[in-house]
This record gives structure tokens, sequence and C-alpha cells, in this order.
């Protein structure tokens, strides 16, 4: 097993482990074309949450960890004979044959130990956290009400209307979706049968300015949208088709899989679909005490990879496809170790599933490393921040400019190629950028991230106190051209101000970092 | 990156009594506040006691009533009686069925108590400490009821012997897995809910596991000081109640010690009296007052927690329950006789829960039924079914933190009326209104149009039946076109005489449905129109 190499005030974490956006796999995704010259115009994203925090230990399983992961988790992991393997080192779960077909046509990635800085382990704050797309406890909008408020400023004033008659959202089921919380109004419209008649009168009432009046205003709105935007989902839903044979209708998540067809094929223009699964909180009973390979999470698992399956066979038989990607989320993945109850206890980074026709099939990140020893509540750690996955989507998907993009955040997101076959096709040529090196958070408390980029060069890395004098040097290689992340440890650090030093022939650089120690 | 929607007003933060105007329209503020749905005579009778008579009457907790066995399904305890001593059955369909039997005999029960809640705030602290110390039901109904017996007991008490009892509630063990939290394999999941959701609450995140006013030290610290509890008896067939006892070989014997947040506070071993001491140095904490205070105020005043009300409201609530060691009575007190709780910014400001909404058209047209015990107790359970339906199923908040709507900014209990619940909402009004309502075998639980005319000011008076509609049903009443519209759909266009002609002469005759027929319809019009109203959803 590669240890992390600590040094004396600073520890570097290798530059092997730190995710690198130019290394092999994403060339690959890049070389691969796909000819869509559709605009974004008629896109749709599918995000579905796995509520309760998934074990990603248990679905996508880092292969050539399994050793350790028998002493972690020796009660709930799967064996080995069991796994699904999809790539040399990585295989899923046994009970997602769905997703791993899917893969394997070229239809499914994994981008793993997603998650973010100082993971906050409350399911309350982290699903916030993750419907936000912020860490700022003052940012209460989500990441698609963001971007939504920024393509249709002013929602829900005058809404519907004639070239917008149809919901901008659709949550299914009974309950709005904080990613679609917009500045004024949620953009989601929910949606339990789209085939429901519905009239709700015609109540209205005027805001007098007090938090009375905004409930008026908000609950004639939603008087109004009820019945415009309801007699649009029905007729969609009601002309459009589900083919699929595959699906199972006691499959919860299934049916409103193919309601989402139904709306998708009988014209509905909404760009966002939210679905949910409830469960994933496994602290106890995550596995049958007598066979790891069923119980609750291999349920859930089912339900997730035999709806996610039927629904892209449905699209496929009804040409669809090409408009369609989709993506899990969930609040965190759960602790490396598992307890007594044949469950695991809240933890940090986990995988992130994408799919679509136009995703060639990567696992997106280096596997996670595992120790052999076990370390009290320890967790994945975050590889890939979750906040450059949407951003990415929305660039790729939706095909915003990259400026517009990172307005939408309020951390500086790097752009990974995740979508990039399905480029919408904006004319911008996707070029590695000469970027400013940055360091984030900052000021910083236990960890800091540098990103920064390269030519094909030598480059060193100095960490300098507030006098200039070199503390330590982090780092010194030949890197391949690109963008490149590193994670420093911070922890140990006493507080004050430094200055990261970066030496490299095409561009030196100079970034001054505050410590802090909380 | 974004602007907010604020809200600025002049605003009355003074927790001083209230010496205002005590009109109908205050005292209808504190029922609707206080009560699932209070009726006409309720608030005209607040009016005539005034605000501090009224006020101690709300604080007053009611006597307690046991769920009734009503199925035959259950084979243990005889029909019509209470079940909550009872064992269970030893095979497997006749334990099920048992169960199933006593679950819907507990969830009849919850509305009951509800739609025959005493003139007291107990009900409506129940709902909100069910919402608090969040749990669903377990595998074992008398544990479960023995969960819904402390709420009764301690909703109106000591919060801090509240939260003791609640963390050696069996039902509470099962569902936070404390069962499992042993010293060989610590499961965190009570002691950090215990931390986040129930005393302290969780602070901003200020630095890797550090909430402010805890840490991830702490919540590890927490899982071994409350090792060794376990349940026994669940689903026994001989012993009638089930418990929670403590297993010293279980339990971490090692001393603990918090982190800063706490001031290093060691908790020695201590054994079966352990998690006491430890509550007892999280609630030496103002924080933990104040967590409490917030969600009262968010429970009974209003959403938003501004930085003003913060310091303010917020502070000299949480003053007064940390000065009286926790119990909640002071408090209430405080925040209902204040000048802020009658502030006019804050009237109206919260959107009724699925529960509020149904009783406030049953409850406040003094809607009821009295059929035989089955009858009756099917009824409550489709009650429950469709409060269920509508988001708010008692029994089963969806999380360990209770409804979304009591937290997800910056929506909140804009959550409950969305356009899904909108369209379930005005179908069960006009199915109670206008087509039949409830119905179970025929027998049939519905508005009762001509009880809810009759406690009006002047039923005879086509204007004064829909100026008190108004005033009963909305907080801020209505608009004058709204109460135009309402009263001609009242008079069927026929001038205001004839209404009086055709009341009086229901009350010549008031079994006599040529004249009550007439009345009741056109009441169950206006009542359709008036509940589908923005004006009606706030209370």
């Amino acid at each position: 097993m590669k240890r992390r190499t600590f040094v004396k005030n600073v520890s570097f974490s290798s530059i092997t482990i730190p995710f690198m956006f130019n290394n092999l796999k994403w060339e690959a995704v890049q070389n691969k074309l796909f000819d869509y010259s559709r605009s974004a115009e008629d896109r749709v994203l599918i995000l579905i949450r796995l509520n309760g925090g998934n074990d990603g230990l248990n679905t996508l399983i880092p292969l050539d960890q399994y050793d350790n992961l028998m002493i972690q988790r020796p009660n709930v992991l799967i064996p080995q004979g069991f796994i699904i393997p999809i790539t040399d080192t990585n295989g899923l779960h046994p009970s997602m044959t769905g997703v791993a077909s899917m893969f394997n046509d070229g239809k499914v990635s994994v981008i793993q130990n997603v998650g973010y800085p100082e993971q906050n382990r409350s399911h309350f704050r982290s699903l916030d956290i993750w419907s936000y797309g912020s860490t700022n406890q003052e940012i209460s909008t989500g990441w698609m009400g963001r971007y939504l408020d920024s393509v249709y400023p002013g929602y829900p004033e005058n809404y519907p209307n004639e070239e917008n008659p149809d919901p901008f959202a659709i949550s299914m089921g009974y309950e709005v979706s904080t990613t679609c919380q917009g500045v004024m109004s949620n953009f989601s419209h929910t949606v339990p049968n789209p085939h429901d008649d519905i009239n709700v009168g015609n109540g209205t009432a005027l805001n007098d300015g007090t938090y009375y009046g905004s409930h008026m205003e908000y609950l004639s709105t939603i008087i109004a949208q009820t019945n415009a935007y309801g007699t649009r989902v029905k007729q969609a839903a009601d002309q459009g088709n589900s083919t699929s044979s595959l699906y199972d209708m006691n499959n919860p998540l299934s049916v409103h899989m193919s309601y989402i067809a139904k709306m998708i094929s009988g014209g509905l223009k909404t760009k966002i679909y939210v679905v949910n699964i409830n469960g994933f909180d496994t602290h106890a009973e995550q596995v049958d005490s007598s066979d790891t390979t069923v119980g609750n999470h291999a349920k859930l698992l089912k339900t997730l990879s035999d709806a996610v399956k039927s629904f892209q066979d449905d699209i496929k038989l009804q040409g669809l496809e090409h408009r369609v990607v989709g993506m899990t989320f969930s609040e965190f993945g759960r602790q490396i170790a598992s307890n007594a109850s044949f469950g695991t206890d809240h933890g940090d980074a986990a995988p992130l599933f994408l799919f679509g026709t136009c995703i060639s099939s990567q696992i997106i990140g280096p596997n996670p490393v595992i120790s052999d020893q076990i370390q009290n509540q320890a967790g994945l750690n975050m590889q890939i921040d979750f906040r450059d996955v949407y951003a990415s989507v929305i660039k790729d998907w939706f095909g915003v400019d990259e400026n517009a993009v990172q307005s939408l955040f309020d951390y500086p997101v790097n752009f990974y190629t995740v979508l990039q076959g399905c480029s919408a096709g904006i004319n911008e040529e996707i070029k590695k950028k000469s970027l400013a090196a940055i360091v984030y958070p900052n000021p910083c408390v236990n960890t800091a991230h540098l990103k920064f980029s390269c030519l094909n060069e030598k480059v060193q890395i100095i960490l300098n106190d507030s006098y200039g004098k070199t503390i330590k040097e982090l780092f010194s290689k030949e890197l391949k051209a690109g963008v490149h992340h590193v994670e420093l440890e911070t922890k140990s650090l006493s507080e004050g101000t430094y200055f990261v030093i970066i030496n490299k022939k095409s561009k030196n650089e100079e970034i001054k970092i505050i410590k802090r120690n909380h | 990156m974004e602007t907010k929607e604020k809200i600025v007003l002049p605003i009355n933060l003074s927790m001083n009594p209230y010496t205002g105007p005590w009109t109908f329209s205050e005292a209808g503020h504190l029922l609707r506040r206080c009560l699932f749905g209070p009726s006409f005579s309720q608030v005209s009778l607040a009016v005539s006691n005034g605000l501090d008579s009224t006020v101690n009457s709300l604080l007053s907790t009611p006597s307690f009533s046991d769920p009734i066995t009503f199925s035959s399904n259950e084979s243990v305890a005889p029909f019509g009686t209470s079940w909550v001593n009872s064992v269970y059955p030893s095979s497997g369909t006749a334990q099920t069925n048992t169960q199933n039997a006593r679950n819907e005999s507990l969830a009849a029960w919850t509305m009951n108590r509800i739609h025959h809640q005493s003139f007291s705030i107990h009900e409506k602290m129940c709902l909100f400490w069910h919402n608090h110390f969040a749990n669903e039901a377990t595998s074992d109904a008398r544990a479960t009821f023995d969960y819904f017996r402390l709420i009764q007991t301690f909703a109106l008490g000591n919060f801090k012997q509240f939260a003791k009892e609640m963390t050696i509630n069996p039902c509470m063990l099962v569902f936070l897995n404390g069962t499992l939290n042993n010293k060989y394999s610590p499961n965190e999941n009570f002691s950090r809910e215990l931390l986040e959701l129930f005393t302290i609450g969780k602070g901003p995140q200020i630095g890797e596991g550090d909430y402010t006013n805890y840490t991830e030290h702490d919540i590890a610290q927490g899982a071994k000081i409350l090792t060794g509890w376990v349940v026994q008896d669940f689903l026994s067939t001989s012993v009638s109640n089930t418990s929670s006892v403590f297993m010293p070989e279980l339990h971490d014997t090692t001393d603990k010690t918090l982190s800063t947040k706490f001031g290093n506070a060691s908790i020695p071993n201590a054994n079966e009296n352990e998690y006491s001491n430890y509550i007892d140095v999280v609630f030496e904490q103002l924080e933990t007052a104040k967590f409490i205070c917030r969600k009262i105020y968010r429970w009974l005043v209003n959403y938003e927690l501004t930085d003003i009300v913060e310091s303010t409201v917020i502070a000299e609530m949480a003053d007064t329950l940390f000065s009286n060691n926790y119990e909640i009575l002071p408090v209430l007190d405080q925040l209902l006789k204040s000048e802020h709780f009658y502030d006019i910014s804050v009237r109206g400001s919260i959107i009724k829960n699925p529960i509020e909404f149904i009783y406030s058209v049953f409850n406040s047209t003094l809607s009821d039924f009295n059929y035989d015990l089955e009858t009756n107790s099917t009824i409550y359970l489709q009650c429950y079914w469709l409060n269920m339906a509508l988001g708010m199923n008692y029994l089963a908040p969806p999380s360990v933190g209770g409804w979304t709507a009591y937290y997800q900014e910056p929506t909140f209990s804009k959550l409950w009326a969305n356009s899904s619940y909108i369209k379930l909402r005005f179908d069960f009004v006009s199915y109670v209104t206008l087509w039949g309502g409830i119905n179970v075998n025929g027998n049939q639980f519905q508005v009762n149009h001509l009880t809810f005319l009759n406690q009006l000011s002047n039923p005879s008076d086509a204007t004064q039946i829909i100026e008190d509609m108004a005033l009963l049903f909305c907080p801020k009443g209505l608009d004058e076109t709204k109460k135009i519209v309402l009263k001609t759909l009242l008079l069927n266009g026929l001038p205001d005489f004839e209404w009086t002609l055709q009341y009086n002469e229901y009350l010549a005759d008031p079994n006599n449905p040529t004249f009550s027929d007439p009345i009741k319809q056109r009441i169950a019009l206006v009542l359709d129109q008036l509940f589908k109203q923005p004006e009606f959803q706030t209370i």
C-alpha cells in the first residue's frame, strides 16, 4: 500500500494521487468526438438523489484495494467472486447488472472520490451543500436554480408565457428539489403522476410587503402555475410514449423514470428532472448478516440500476437518447471501516455516476487508497470537488461559457471534460488555457488546494514564510502540459502568512496564503 | 452571486407583556397558533376572557387517554380496551396482524386527540416535540406508544429531563441504533443526532470536524458515553411492556473527555448514570437553550430568524429557559404574552402544515361525527392517511431532522404548498365541503355547515357571516372584493333580506330539509371557495 509522505511542516500528497485532468483517461475522452450538432435547447438533465449518504465503497469497489477493504469492513464487503468487474481495478456491486451493461455499452462514467474539503457529516447540512453547490453558510439557492435564474431572470413573475410554456424543472413526487431553488422561487414543479387532471381554481391575493404578503404572492403564483404547468405536463405525458419492456413497475424509481420518458417524448421542454431514492443511511443492516451480497443496500442499488437501465433502453428505442444525460448525487459517502451492526456510518467522498449515450465509459480519477490499519471515523479523501463536476456539466451539457458558469459558483471551478463527448457545440475550442495559479480555500485551515498550469516542463514548488525564508521544497518534477491540482496539508503550520512559489520555465508564480487555526 | 429576498419592516421586538388592543384579530392569532383550528365561539370567549386568562388556560396540560383496540386483527387486547400493556401473540401471522392493528390504533389515536383537543397548546407542542425528537414507529407498538406518552408527559415540562428520558427511550434507542452502540463497536448515529438535532444544535463548520458548538471528537466521545443500553421484551409474549436496560459489560468504561467546546469537561465512567451526567454538561451551555428557543420560535411565531430577532427575542427566551432550569412553561408564557408575538409583521407568517390545514377545516367548523368505535377509528385513520398524502404523517417524520418545512431555507413552510400538495389540499376541500366527505361504509365525516353557521355572531345577516368567516379563517381578513364575491355566492344573486328570511324559516323548523338544505348548500359553496384562497392557507 502506498502511504502518504508526511514532511516536517507540510505534508504534500504525492503527485500520483491528486487528480490531473490531462491524464490518459481524459485524453481518451477528448479524442472521442461525437457529432451532435443540435443546440443545447432541447437537452435534458436528470438528477438522481441517493438520499441518506450512499456507501460508495460497496457500490464501485476498488479491486486493487480488496485485501485492505477486507481488514476495514469484513462484515459488509462483497465477496470478490460476486463483484462485477468493469475494469481491471474496479467492479460494481452485484445488483448493478444494468449499470454494468451500460458501462460496457459506453454509456456510464463514474467519477471517483467526489466531495468537498472539510466534509460536513450532518445529513442536513451536507445535503444542502450538495444541493446549493456551495459550502458557504450564506447561500441558500440551488446550483440549478442559479443557472435557471441566470437564463430566466425574474422567474416566477410572468411565467409561464408563450415562449416558455413548460416548467423549467420537474421534481418527481410531492417535494420540490432544493437544487432548483432560485432567488425568488423554486424552479421545480412537482409531479407525482403527469397524467393527473389539474384544476385548482383561481385564488389570488396581493403581497402587502410582510411575511404574510410574501406567502400570498407565492400561493397565488403556485395556484396559477399548477393550472398552467399541470395542463402542459398532462398533454405531453398523454401524447408521449414509454416503450421499454424492461421497466419493473413495482420499482418506484422506474415508474418515475418512465414518466420522464413520456414527458420528453411528448414534447415537454423541461430541462431538468429530479428524482429521489430514500434509504441510503445504512448505519445498520446495510447487508444481510449471513450474506453481504443481499440486504438493504443491495435492494437500493438494484432499484437504481434497473431504473436507469430501463430508462436508457426506453429513450434509445424512441430515438431520444442523444437528448438526455443523468447524474447521481448523495450527501456523502460512508466511513471506510464498517460498524458491528453490518452497516457503515457517515463518511466523506464517494463516487458519482453519469449516464447517457454521448459518454465514453470511464472511471475518472484514481482508486482511493485504503489503509491496512483501521483509523477511527476515517472516510475517503476527496479528490474531485463536486462543484467542478456541476460546473463542467453546465458548461458541456447546456453549452454555457466558462465565465458565465463560474459566476454561478463562489468557488474557483475547474472544468473537466466529463461530458465533452456531448459538448453542445458552441464553437468553443477546448483549450488548455494558461491558468493563473490559485490556492483555495484561502485563508486555509487544515488543507489547501493548489491549482496551476504548466507546459511540458520541470516544476518546482516551494513554501516560504512571510520573510521569504524557504520552509520546505514541496515538489520538484517534470510534468506534462496541462492543469494540475495538488492538495497541501497545512494542519501543522502555525498561524500566519506564507508564500507558495512555483518555479517553472514558462512563468514563475507566487501566491500568498494565510493559515488560520480555525 | 445572488441577492436574497429580505423583508425589512419596523418590528416590535419587545418581550414585555402586550397591552395593546385585544380584539377578535389578536385572540384569533393566538388561538390559530396554539390550537389546531379554533372555532368562532372559542375566539369570542378568548376575547371576553382577556389575554392573560386565555394564555393561562392554553398552558394547562390535559389528561391523557390511551389508544383503543378497534380492529379484529388485534388478538390479545379485547375490543374497545387499551392494548398498551398487552403482550403480543406468538404466532407469526397473529403477531403481524396485532402489530398492524396497534399501529393503526396509534394513528387513529393521534388524529382523535387533535380532533378533540382541549383548550390547550398541549397538542400543538406534542407535534412540535415529535418533530424535534423525530422518530418513527418501531416494530413494537407499545414502545412507539411509550415514546408518544413521553412526549405528552414532557410537552410542557422540563426540556433537560425530557432529553434524558428520550436518550434511553426504547423507541429512540432502536431508531438511532443506540442498541447497537457498544464498547466493541461504537455506532455514532445517536451520539451525532443528540448534539446536532436534539440539544445544542450544529453551528457553522469552522474547521475540520468543528461545528462551532461541538466537534467530531465530541461525537466519538458521546458514542462511548452512550454505550451499553439495549432494549428488551420487544414483541414479548409474556412481558407486558418493552423497556431499556443497561448492560455494564457492553459499556465503555474508559474516562471520556469532551472538547474545548464543553470546557474539556471530563465525563468519568458512571455506567448507567453516565448519559445523564453528559447531558447535564451539554445543558450547561446557554447555546442549548438558544437552540430549542429558535425552534419554538419557528413553530409558533415566524420561520425567519433575523440577526435582530436572534439578539433580542431569542436571547430573552433563552435566558428565561436557562434561568428556569429548562422548564418550558415560563418561556411559552413569556412568548405568548409578549408584544412581539402580536406584532402585525408576524401575523399570518406561517403556511399551515397539513394537520393544521385539515383541522382548521374540521375543528373551526365544529365538525364531528359519532358512529361505532370501529367506524370512528376508521375515519380517524382516513384522516391520518390524508395527512400523509399531504406530506405529514404523524408517527413517521421523513427523517430524524423532522419535517423539512421546519428547517429548509429559504422556503420553510412554503414547502407545504407546492403544486402537488395544493392540488391535494383543494381536492380535500371539495370533498369535505361539497361532495359528502370521508366515507366509511356509508358513514360520512364532512364539514358540518349548519353547526358552523349557527355559532357565528349573527347567522341571519349575510354580510356579517362573511365578516365572521374572514376574521376566523384569515389572519389578516379578506379584501372587500373577495368579501363581495363570497357574499354573492352565499346569496346566489338575491338581495340580503332573502337570506334573512330563509335563515329564519330554517330556525323555525330546523329539521325540515326544505329549509335547511338550501342554507347548507350556500354555506358549502362559500366554504369551498374560501378554503381554496391563499389567505386561508396561513396561520
